[in-house]
């Protein structure tokens, strides 16, 4: 018989195995660089230079140095061979910007004896993983509502001390909080989206209202999508108190399935009709899986798969 | 009940049985508490109508458990006994118990007193009374009575140690049941015929008529032993068993007079009925055996007692005649060791091994027969009078030579040349023998009349000739004569030992009077000894009492009240008024035993006599109440634990304090419920940390004086001696160690050195004990007395000697010598003239050395031990502390040189000869050693 539980408080919140987890699964996947059609385009956005002096990593020229610089800027040694005083300059760089949403409500505190990990484990391993990848390749990630966009190589650690200072605060959301993103940013959403199908649609809305595209990453525990209930059940619900107390829980299967199914396509129509890719992930399935997929959905820059 | 010995205490409760579908329909629509499960999309479904509320059904395992309970509880309340008791069959009459008492019921007597009991019990449960015949008790009248007397009487009951004749109870019997219509007989019978077995079950079958007689006999036939024979090489016994059933193998074992095991014999009766055991045992050991038991088989059948008569003698066989071998039957010998053979160890002197006389005296013979020797002189004559003064038997044989030349070895005076009747130059015809007089210890014994003698040697007449005579031929002329010799006897044959002189020797009687005179010669001293010999033969008491007396399960003790002494040559068999067992005095004891020599011990036949035959039934009633409550309290807690879990208690995990906690409590009162062995806590001896240490690694000790400034000094010493023997030689041993005598072991030091310091009071007793068991166990003490400056030899003893001489005064101190120059202990490690220390001119002493032998030139001496005691006045500590810095603590006197480092020296070699004992003397012979070893 297929057991299920919810996570106890303290297993539930953000640890080291996850930054761990996270590090692993990330440094699997090679360096993900965004190919943003934007970053082609504008030449503003991306990891390759702008073919020009300014913020960036790679050397681009010496060039003298001009009274009223500042004189940290000086490159001694360059300098030191002859009389005159030069400064290095370095290739402007600009980086693409995704933000990472995860969901950590209490319905996401769910694992069955089927499943791999916890729903909460694997949304957040998924995106730690992703923010590190992202950053690898240059990009800049932040957290939905909660930092800014970073570039930083401990981005891992930077967010999951973000999510235990929220956590702090309270009850986390069930959605990303409903602000249109700046357009030609990227949003990734991982989270089991159970909340009302037009809730989830206003939300997507809103967040797309300037052009940003966004990936939505579902989050599914096995025994919700096949339901292997069978006999007398009492059902509780995680984020209210409801309870549902069924004779035959197996005469239920048919109809959860379809309403499953109902749900899912109503979120994805929402994903779709803003050009946003939807995915489903299982927690069954190995994280590399659903990594994989955002990778490529990321490269290919485009939502709407 | 069913076939099965079970039967219920309250049947009537069984019915509610019956109750137990209404419980299956009740426990199947009241299902248990639905799972919980957490499930977050149920807000999708949650607008759902219900349907199909209709519970789920019990799962029907957990139907099977409850229901199972409620019928364990049900049938244990009902009292449930395996191997009840048997139901009275014998209606409204009393009960009539009849007990074979008689030892062949002793092995299954319990069972006997049980089934007994049961019955009466039984009875008396139905209120009716009990009447007891009991075999062994014969005539005395049935007693009524209710089943507590009874069951007194019964436990109070023992086996009898003989076979009682049952005819003595069948009058009583049939009195019994002629006043008594209606009575239920049961006889508890041994299964043996002895005893008039069936003619009792005919007289019982008889008076009962057609109330049914009930027999209980044991399955298994008793085993016996009887007609124990000392014979040739071995002591043999037969073992008797009326059928031939049940184990046919067992153990005999035989015990000396104290109970000390001798030997056992294997026995393995297979189909027989009756088998032979033998114990091949030395004679010597043979002699000693006083009783032999079947192991196991606890009456007095099953034990044969021993006595003298069962002592095979050694006997010598002397023939004066020149050994001619090719001729044996001519040998006067040969008749001889015939005729001894059968009861006794015939030994022969070797040919051409000096004297035979003496050999035979040296083979510890105890009675030397001598077929014609004429004269015995010189050591021979000295031995042989020694012997029989110290109670050995002197067995003659008259012939040609004896006739010529007679010596005082005879019990009588003999006329030189004897007589000779029937022959051709006589008018006489050979002579009979006479029938064997009162007095003559071969009386009893059947003269036969083939028996002549043609001629004799004869006795002078002279008083007291009759009283010496143990046989005469019919004129009255001795034939055989005796006489006491000291503790011994002299018996002179007044013909040969072969058939030349008479045909004695080929009679049977010739075997019989050999027995008898040997068995005289065994009793030995004990017989009278009156002074001239004019009652040679020894006093036969004319009743023996008893002595000691088995019991009908084969025990001795004392005899019962009952038992009446038995005459004195007493051949019946053991009876109500002769129990089996030791009679007559302690040092002649005769033994009677429960059978025969030739007894058989025959099976019961009731075939025909319509009597109801079981056999005697051993399993006893089980109340299965507790088991079963048990049983549905363990199905109790299963069912608990079910539950927990079908409600989802252990899915949630051990954290829950709740579910683990009932869960802790189950399975607390589950561990409280399983009978606990009980352990044997033996807490582990305390091991002293400090002992431990000292026991890890050799180190040095020194005695704690109470001076704090000697205590010190003791302490940079030993370890400055320590460090020394580290560097030096193979030896590191640990840091030094302070010890009290009082207090610590000391048994882990290999040297204590003990400053005496004079003004510290003595140790105690105790503590000096203890030094002095360390010195016997192998420590050594150097006592160092610091006063070589002070004391003056020859002078006073200084304080220091005082004390020491005080302690010492209780302690077991060998001898002593100053360390001579070639002691082992000055070549242990360093060679060495003297042992210095702050001082130079006081003395070491040592356990004086044992006188060297003449033509040793060895270099070096030494003794077995190491001396447990070193004495020197030096101050050796003094001389080898220093100071944590390496500097020495204390000046020395003088002070020369390398006085310093010849302390140490001494120190070193000290401790090696503590360590290595004599091993440095006998290195000295390693080449010697090695030279050997090499050729």
């Amino acid at each position: 018989m297929v057991g299920a539980r919810l996570l106890e408080t303290d297993e539930r919140a953000v640890e080291t195995r996850h930054q761990h987890g996270a590090l692993d699964l990330a440094r699997r996947l090679p360096a993900l660089l965004v190919a943003a059609k934007e970053v082609a385009a504008t030449a503003m956005h991306g990891v390759h230079g702008r073919k020009r002096a300014g913020v960036g990593e790679t050397f681009w020229q010496f060039r003298p140095f001009v009274w009223g610089e500042s004189t940290t800027r000086i490159d001694w040694r360059r300098s030191a061979r002859d009389d005159r005083v030069y400064v290095r300059e370095r290739e402007w760089e600009a980086a693409h910007t995704v933000w990472v949403w995860m969901d950590r409500s209490p319905s996401m505190a769910y694992v069955s004896s089927i499943a791999m990990q916890p729903k909460i484990d694997r949304a957040l391993v998924l995106g730690l993983a992703l923010s590190d990848l992202l950053v690898r390749g240059g990009e800049r990630v932040g957290l939905a509502g909660l930092t800014r966009a970073l570039a930083t190589r401990g981005i891992v650690e930077r967010f999951a001390q973000a999510l235990i200072e929220d956590e702090r605060r309270g009850n986390p959301a069930e959605l990303p909080p409903a602000e249109a993103l700046a357009p030609r940013t990227q949003a990734v959403l991982i989270g089991d989206f159970l909340s009302p199908a037009d809730d989830i649609r206003a939300t997507i809305h809103a967040m797309a209202s300037r052009g940003a595209l966004g990936h939505v990453v579902m989050i599914a525990d096995p025994v919700e999508e096949t339901f292997p209930f069978t006999g007398h059940t009492e059902f509780l619900d995680v984020d209210s108190s409801a309870t549902l107390r069924v004779g035959e829980a197996e005469s239920f299967r048919a109809d959860y399935i379809a309403r499953l199914a109902a749900h899912r396509d109503a979120v994805r129509e929402a994903c779709l009709s803003r050009g946003w890719s939807f995915t489903v992930h299982r927690t069954d399935r190995p994280a590399s899986q659903a990594l994989l997929a955002l990778r490529m959905r990321l490269e290919a820059g485009q939502g709407g798969a | 009940m069913f076939g099965l010995p079970l039967a219920f205490a309250a049947p009537l409760v069984l019915s509610a049985l019956a109750l137990l579908p209404a419980l299956y329909l009740l426990l199947r629509i009241t299902p248990p508490r639905p799972r919980q499960i957490a499930f977050p999309p149920l807000r999708l479904i949650l607008d759902l109508p219900p349907r199909e509320e209709t519970p789920a059904r019990t799962p029907w395992w957990l139907l099977l458990l409850r229901l199972s309970i409620a019928a364990f509880i049900i049938l244990a309340m009902a009292g449930p006994i395996w191997n009840p008791l048997p139901p009275g069959e014998g209606g409204r009459g009393p009960l009539l118990l009849i007990l074979d008492d008689g030892w062949p019921a002793a092995p299954t007597w319990s069972q006997r007193i049980q089934a007994a009991s049961e019955r009466a019990q039984t009875a008396g449960r139905d209120g009716r009374t009990t009447g007891l015949i009991v075999m062994s008790e014969g005539g005395r009248d049935v007693l009524l009575a209710d089943a507590g007397k009874t069951l007194e009487r019964l436990r109070a009951l023992k086996p009898a140690p003989f076979i009682p004749d049952r005819l003595a109870a069948l009058p009583i019997m049939q009195k019994f049941i002629s006043s008594n219509k209606g009575a239920e007989t049961v006889w508890l019978s041994d299964g043996l015929e002895n005893g008039a077995g069936r003619a009792f079950a005919q007289g019982l079958r008889e008076a009962a008529g057609d109330n049914g007689v009930h027999v209980l006999m044991q399955d298994k036939p008793a085993l016996a032993i009887a007609g124990a024979e000392n014979g040739v090489g071995a002591l043999e016994a037969r073992v008797l068993r009326a059928r031939a059933e049940g184990p046919s193998q067992g153990v005999l074992r035989a015990l000396d007079m104290k109970g000390v095991a001798i030997g056992d014999a294997r026995f393995d009766l297979g189909a027989e009925r009756e088998v032979k055991a033998r114990f091949d045992l030395p004679i010597e050991l043979r002699n000693e055996i006083a009783r032999i038991e079947i192991v196991d088989e606890h009456s007095a059948g099953a034990v044969t007692l021993l006595d003298e008569r069962w002592k095979r003698r050694r006997v010598g066989v002397v023939s004066g005649v020149s050994a001619d071998t090719s001729q044996p039957l001519l040998s006067p010998s040969y008749y001889l060791v015939r005729a001894l053979s059968p009861f006794a160890e015939v030994r022969e002197p070797r040919a051409g091994k000096g004297d035979p006389i003496l050999s035979m005296l040296d083979d510890g013979v105890s009675v030397l027969a001598l077929a014609d020797v004429g004269v015995i002189s010189g050591p021979a004559r000295d031995r042989l009078i020694k012997f029989i003064e110290e109670g050995g038997v002197l067995l003659r044989f008259a012939g040609t030579r004896l006739a010529a030349s007679s010596d005082d070895l005879t019990p009588v005076r003999l006329r030189r040349g004897g007589r000779v009747l029937g022959g051709s130059l006589s008018w006489d015809t050979p002579k009979r023998l006479a029938p064997f007089e009162r007095e003559s210890p071969f009386y009893g014994l059947n003269v036969s009349d083939e028996i002549s003698v043609t001629r004799q040697v004869l006795a002078e007449p002279e008083a007291g000739l009759p009283g010496r005579t143990w046989a005469a031929l019919a004129d009255g002329t001795p034939l055989i004569t005796a006489a006491r010799r000291g503790k011994g006897m002299i018996v002179l044959v007044h013909v040969t030992a072969d058939t030349t002189w008479s045909n004695l020797p080929l009679s049977g009687l010739f075997v019989d009077l050999l027995r008898r005179t040997i068995a005289i010669a065994s009793e030995g001293g004990a017989g009278s000894t009156a002074g001239d010999g004019s009652n040679v033969a020894p006093q036969k008491a004319e009743s023996l009492a008893p002595t000691r007396t088995l019991d009908g399960f084969g025990a001795l003790g004392a005899p019962p009240l009952s038992a009446r002494a038995i005459p004195a040559n007493y051949d019946g068999g053991a009876s109500a008024d002769h129990p089996p067992g030791f009679y007559g005095p302690a040092d002649a004891l005769t033994a009677l035993n429960a059978l025969t020599p030739d007894a058989q011990l025959n099976s019961l036949d009731l075939s025909g006599l319509k009597l109801m035959v079981d056999p005697l039934r051993k399993a006893e009633p089980i109340d299965l109440r507790p088991a079963l409550v048990s049983l549905a309290l363990a199905l109790l807690m299963v069912d608990a634990l079910v539950s927990f879990w079908l409600a989802g208690a252990f899915r949630r995990g051990w954290r829950r304090p709740a579910a683990a906690a009932a869960l802790a409590l189950m399975m607390g009162s589950f561990t409280a419920w399983i009978p606990q062995p009980a352990q044997a806590q033996t807490a582990p001896a305390q091991v002293n940390p400090r002992d431990r240490e000292a026991a890890l690694q050799t180190r040095l000790a020194y005695v704690v004086s109470g001076d704090a400034r000697v205590d010190e000094a003791s302490q940079l010493g030993l370890a400055a001696l320590s460090r020394a023997l580290g560097a030096r030689t193979t030896l590191s041993p640990g840091e030094p160690m302070a010890v009290d005598p009082a207090r610590d072991e000391l048994a882990f030091y290999p040297l204590i050195y003990w400053p005496i310091v004079a003004d510290r009071p003595l140790p105690s007793a105790q503590a000096i004990t203890r030094l002095s068991n360390y010195m016997k166990q192998g420590g050594t003490v150097l006592f160092d007395t610091r006063d070589a400056l002070t004391a003056r030899s020859g002078g006073e003893s200084s304080p220091e000697q005082l004390w020491l001489r005080r302690l010492l005064a209780n302690v077991d101190v060998p001898e002593l010598e100053p360390v001579p120059r070639d002691h082992v202990l000055t070549k242990t490690f360093y060679l060495l003239d003297s042992f210095v220390g702050r001082t130079a001119i006081g003395q070491m002493w040592i356990e004086a050395l044992p006188p060297e032998a003449e033509r040793a030139n060895r270099p070096v001496r030494s003794g077995d031990n190491v001396s447990p005691i070193l004495i020197t006045s030096n101050d050796l500590a003094g001389a080898w502390a220093v100071s944590r810095n390496g500097e020495p603590l204390f000046p020395l006197t003088p002070g020369t040189g390398r006085q310093r480092e010849m302390a140490l020296r001494a120190g070193v070699n000290i401790v090696l000869y503590t360590l290595t004992g004599n091993y440095k003397a006998d290195q000295v012979h390693v080449r010697d050693l090695l030279e050997r070893l090499a050729h």
